[in-house]
């Protein structure tokens, strides 16, 4: 089966250099085949958080993660398969809003991120690893 | 990213360009809290020319702020907002005291 040309597929560390080049990499894929500058920001800056997170918090800097990304005529679809601890995104805690900038713990803003600018943000676990799916509206929203 | 400095009146103006994200924070950290830590820390961080900013890039110009003085803290706070207004994420603004311009920040650290 040909795969569409609108589909990127890599392989890669969950470490700061690793995931700059994947960023890198995903914005040029996404610039390339017309993806508005919003919808290629978020689905970047999407991606570069799973991933932060699982080498900053699951330990797995060392461990390969594969993506992929779908472009769509009104979405972009991403999809992150790790081999970290089990772990659901769409658990995390918001971090606290209701205290002043300078009160407030560091931490938690980059999944409150990935929750409030994605859709359909999906997860499973399957043969010891996670599967996080998530899509990205390529129209203008409230966010 | 490309980080460029420019003392006007007694205030520090940090302007910077490019990506900030967990492979550069250290070294904009590093950059922001030798300020921070000078005899005079008025710092304005002005990140209009940023056009990525991750979580891993921001928490540490906060953590500076927070071991900073008062002025200093206010004014990154208030610099971030600026960046982070690009693509109208709200929940960015909920960390921000403030969405203001390059000029009007420059006055109001004058205040």
């Amino acid at each position: 089966m040909t795969r569409p040309q609108t589909r990127f597929e890599a392989s890669t560390l969950a470490t700061s250099d690793a995931i700059t080049d994947l960023t890198d990499q995903i914005m040029a894929f996404l610039s390339d085949h017309g993806v508005e500058d919003r919808a290629t920001h978020h689905t970047a800056l999407v991606l570069n958080e799973v991933l932060t997170n699982l080498g900053t918090h699951g330990g797995c800097r060392d461990r390969v993660a594969k993506i992929a990304v779908v472009v769509e005529p009104d979405t972009v679809k991403g999809e992150i398969v790790d081999a970290g601890p089990p772990f659901d995104p769409r658990s995390a805690p918001d971090p606290a809003f209701d205290v002043t900038p300078s009160e407030r713990p560091i931490g938690g803003l980059g999944l409150h991120l990935v929750k409030k600018l994605s859709s359909d943000l999906e997860y499973t676990r399957r043969n010891d690893r996670n599967y996080t799916s998530f899509a990205i509206s390529r129209r203008q929203s409230v966010e | 990213m490309e980080i460029h400095d420019e003392h006007v009146g007694d205030t520090w103006i940090v302007t910077a360009k490019g990506r900030l994200d967990g492979n550069a924070s250290a070294n904009f950290a590093d950059h922001v809290g030798r300020l921070i830590e000078s005899a005079n820390p008025k710092l304005l961080i002005d990140f209009t020319g940023v056009d990525f900013v991750s979580s891993a890039g921001v928490w540490p110009c906060f953590y500076s702020a927070k071991r900073s003085n008062p002025p200093a803290g206010r004014s990154l706070s208030a610099a971030c907002a600026t960046q982070c207004g690009r693509y109208s994420i709200s929940p960015t603004s909920h960390l921000c005291s403030a969405f203001i311009p390059r000029a009007e920040a420059i006055a109001a650290m004058g205040k």
